[in-house]
């Protein structure tokens, strides 16, 4: 095929194909036309400020689309079941499984439970990571980028993986187990505490001390050191200056971690599945889906659902009415 | 702590003669003694903060890693009865967990490397997808680009533009919607055929780590002059999507290059979600993890988990050459 034939040919079929599309893009705008004005904006924009809205939306569309088919509508397919009348379809309105999560003892132990545990664990972490970032933020020490990095390390461990952490510290064969059996004599199985209650508060926070850490660590970034600096040559203590000078500089900042690692407590799963110790709201969740109970979607939906809505109400209201500073 | 510091100072120096006599120029008479012990006496937290605050550090930094390192050297172990693992060096428990060896056919909740190998030559495209460390690879890298497509424009929407909801919108994106569980649960019911597929595990996976990469772009955005940068590319000629392509996201690689590194990571770990959903095909990484924990024994156990410490190490040390350290939530 001779260069000449080629682009004649291509010529030809770029001439149909501009063809083509005017006349599509003549439709658009005539149906762009016809739309509602602020609809009719976005597609076919006159001013820049409506171009501006067109790029903003189109920058927003694939969250959004993502938003909603992974988040919105399963969401509310879980809200319809827990709510529906029959067991596997969705039809009708009933609140019987809600009156069965107010019904049952277990299940409002459970609740219970899930809540005074993760506060406490909340509050230690936070007391802990707190104390963590005073020494690396404000000591001068050796190794930092180092410490930091080994800190930070078991941020991506999943929860089941923190529990396996908790057994060589503190299991049958532990570390911590035989090194007290040792010096104190007794069985290390008398002493093994990881399957105790005590063991998962413990796993609770080694998933939760290095999150808290490392958002503390942004607000003591954001401290202003010639106010502490001014504090201590006025002859406040090092605890005086920390109390009146620092925590209220970072407290938007430990607000937030608290909010963020509170929600964080409440979503452990894994965890408790290993340790089986304490039977949370995510561990009764995923029983109620186990063959033991017979596959109940609807009760473990309520559940769910039940969690979502108190998460999501705490979250807004938290960042509503408090200085929570959330992000880095 | 307070009252304590200032004690001695109001109480010191009673039994002292005391000069009483006002001075000529008006000011305020001072015992020396008050000067002395003003200089000396320290507050307890002056004395006793930082030893206090360090010691917390360091038992927080042992409590964190020490059985991370522990864990990995007994993977190396023939056995553990006593107070430290003995019997260096074996690799029984590494074959076992990779799946090589003798093991191959016991090895259920091994990640069946062997088999893999054996069978690359005859079918190079579906052997990988029986192992469960390239099922989770392969599912985490689908994450990651649903990832890049949502989680790029809207940080560059948040970070460059105003518009009404900005705030609320920015809250969505950045705060995680639902944990693994919730939507597990939101999934089986939503799409029941679908979500144990490698679809349904993607979209989970994409949405549940979308934070995170919102989050790393962010921060990319928030140091660059955007307005001047699009500004300039658009007097220069350039039309806005290719300003955005050519211009503003090579600018943020960096962010763009860590979050996906973070998102990766973060999706090949997750466990909730994988749990309540996963219903056939090759375990993903994390329930290979829990088969493990439940299942095999403890050294086992500890070269599986090492396995996933290996993978998060490399994925930090690429953290740290782009110049971020570690992760960050």
């Amino acid at each position: 095929m001779s260069t000449d034939e080629a682009a004649g040919g291509t010529g030809g079929t770029d001439g149909r194909r501009a063809d083509a599309l005017a006349a599509v893009s003549a439709a658009f705008h005539a149906g762009a036309a016809r739309l509602p004005d602020p609809l009719g904006r976005v597609l076919q924009p006159h001013t820049e400020r409506d171009r501006e809205r067109r790029r903003v939306i189109a920058l927003c569309a694939p969250f959004c689309l993502l938003a909603t088919v992974a988040g919105v509508y399963p969401l509310s397919e879980m809200l319809r079941i827990s709510v529906s009348e029959a067991k596997y379809v969705s039809e009708g309105f009933s609140l019987s499984a809600y009156e069965r999560l107010l019904a049952d003892p277990h299940l409002r132990a459970s609740a219970v439970n899930t809540l005074w545990f993760s506060l406490a664990t909340t509050i230690v972490s936070l007391g802990v990571a707190t104390a963590t970032a005073h020494a690396l933020e404000k000591y001068d020490l050796p190794f930092r980028g180092a410490l930091l990095t080994l800190l930070s390390f078991p941020i991506s461990l999943p929860g089941i993986v923190a529990a396996f952490m908790i057994i060589v510290l503190l299991g049958n064969t532990g570390l911590v187990t035989n090194l007290v059996a040792w010096f104190t004599g007794r069985s290390s199985v008398d002493l093994a505490v990881a399957t105790s209650v005590g063991g998962l508060f413990v796993a609770y926070c080694y998933s939760m001390i290095p999150r808290a850490f490392l958002l503390l660590r942004g607000s003591y970034a954001e401290v202003n050191e010639r106010t502490e600096e001014a504090a201590r040559s006025l002859g406040a203590s090092p605890a005086r200056t920390f109390y009146h000078v620092t925590l209220p500089q970072i407290k938007p900042g430990v607000i937030g971690a608290f909010i963020l690692t509170f929600r964080t407590a409440l979503a452990i799963f894994g965890t408790v599945l290993i340790l089986q110790t304490l039977r949370v709201w995510t561990y009764e969740i995923d029983y109620a889906l186990s063959s033991g109970s017979g596959f109940d979607i609807q009760l473990a939906a309520a559940m769910a659902t039940v969690w979502f809505a108190f998460v999501l109400g705490f979250t807004a209201l938290g960042l509503r009415y408090t200085s929570a500073e959330v992000g880095l | 702590m307070s009252d304590a510091d200032s004690g001695p100072v109001r109480g010191g120096g009673t039994d002292d003669q005391t000069d009483d006599r006002p001075r000529p120029d008006g000011g305020l008479t001072v015992e020396d003694r008050q000067i002395r012990e003003r200089s000396w006496k320290r507050s307890p937290s002056a004395v006793l903060g930082r030893p206090l605050v360090l010691t917390v550090f360091a038992l927080t930094f042992l409590f964190l890693v020490f059985p991370v390192v522990a864990t990995f050297v007994a993977s190396f172990a023939r056995e553990w009865t006593g107070v430290l693992p003995s019997g260096f060096v074996t690799l029984t428990h590494w074959e076992q967990v990779l799946g090589f060896g003798g093991y191959e056919d016991a090895a259920d909740y091994s990640l069946k490397l062997g088999a893999v190998l054996r069978t690359l030559t005859e079918n190079p495209l579906a052997a990988p997808s029986q192992s469960p460390l390239f099922r989770s690879m392969w599912l985490a890298l689908g994450g990651v680009l649903v990832n890049l497509v949502v989680g790029v424009p809207i940080a560059y929407a948040v970070a460059r533009y105003e518009f009404p909801g900005r705030d609320l919108l920015n809250a969505f994106a950045v705060l995680p919607l639902a944990p693994g569980i919730v939507l597990g649960v939101a999934f089986l019911r939503a799409y029941p055929e679908l979500s144990g597929t490698d679809f349904g595990l993607i979209v989970g996976y994409s949405l549940l780590k979308a934070p995170f990469m919102v989050m790393a772009v962010q921060s990319s955005f928030e140091s660059m002059p955007l307005r001047q940068l699009e500004e300039s590319a658009r007097s220069l000629g350039a039309s806005w999507p290719r300003t955005f392509l050519s211009v503003i996201v090579p600018n943020a690689k960096r962010g763009i290059v860590s979050g996906a590194i973070i998102c990766w990571a973060l999706a090949a770990a997750e466990f909730n979600f994988s749990y309540v959903v996963f219903s056939r095909g090759a375990r993903p990484l994390a329930l290979f993890l829990k088969a493990n924990i439940s299942n095999s024994s403890f050294l086992t156990t500890a070269a599986a988990v090492s396995v996933f410490f290996l993978l998060v190490a490399a994925v930090t040390a690429a953290l740290q050459l782009l110049g971020n350290r570690g992760f960050s939530t």
